[in-house]
């Protein structure tokens, strides 16, 4: 069975936001909540590096851990989704999720913040594939619709890949065999005229 | 003045109005199925049918595999 991952070709990120972008409006995303977020370490510095997060669909997700009302549940692809209906909003969630994926579209004390809003991997809720309660609630279903997430799909220098875990593992694999990894990369020397160590 | 009003309400026909208990009827009716038809939509899938895999390696997503091992 596959199991669905995202990788980050941190050599090839060129922090254009536009993941963020393609996330935020294919998913009608409210205002406040960015389910996909672009960091920078080193921002301006020589070795700067970005990196797309989002929720990671984590095996034995910390999330699902300490929630009380039991929202969260991960399918045969290992994608990990929670129910809308379920979610009570009290923010364990948000502080057990290392990467910061869920969040919530108010900005208020305990349940009243509204229902926690995460990564889907593209791949809907609870409801039928499809509905338009889906749509309303997580977003579109694109992994049912055949397709896989749309930020890593129109990523321009194809630094984001999604989709099965063991193929992109071995698409980044032959890249790194290909080109060398960070400052052991052909011409890294000449463009930079240094030796950087990660 | 009076009169006359009197003479005209005498004289309506009361089932004129008949097209728009009609178009009543109608309206609910429809409402009734629309309402239906959301219940319909929004019920939720059943548990072993969330957690299926909705994963397939359709052409789509051969191309997309392709081009990334540019």
């Amino acid at each position: 069975m596959a199991r669905m991952k995202f990788l980050c070709d941190a050599d090839r990120c060129i922090e254009c936001n536009a993941c963020v972008t393609a996330c935020k409006n294919e998913h009608e995303v409210p205002w406040g909540i960015n389910r996909r977020r672009v960091v920078t370490i080193n921002d301006g510095k020589p070795g700067e590096r970005s990196v797309s997060m989002a929720c990671m669909h984590c095996t034995d997700a910390p999330c699902a851990s300490v929630c009380p009302v039991n929202c969260f549940y991960t399918t045969a692809d290992a994608v990990v989704l929670h129910s809308k209906d379920l979610c009570i909003g009290c923010g364990y969630c948000f502080y057990a999720c290392p990467f910061g994926a869920p969040q919530y579209p108010k900005t208020a004390n305990f349940g009243s913040r509204g229902k926690m809003d995460k990564c889907t991997y593209c791949a809907g809720g609870p409801e039928v594939d499809g509905s338009q309660a889906e749509l309303d609630k997580y977003g579109r279903n694109r992994l049912a619709e055949g397709k896989l997430p749309l930020c890593a799909e129109m990523c321009s220098t194809k630094a984001l890949l999604a989709g099965d875990g063991d193929i992109i593992a071995q698409i980044y694999s032959q890249r790194v065999a290909k080109r060398g990894y960070g400052s052991g990369a052909w011409g890294w020397k000449v463009a930079y005229k240094e030796t950087i160590s990660l | 003045m009076s009169t006359t009003k009197d003479e005209k309400r005498e004289t309506v026909d009361p089932a004129r109005r008949n097209f728009l208990r009609a178009g009543l009827v109608g309206a609910s009716a429809a409402a009734v199925g629309t309402g239906a038809g959301v219940a319909q939509a929004q019920a939720s899938e059943s548990d072993s049918e969330k957690k299926k895999a909705r994963y397939k390696e359709t052409d789509h997503v051969k191309k997309y595999y392709a081009t990334n091992r540019y």
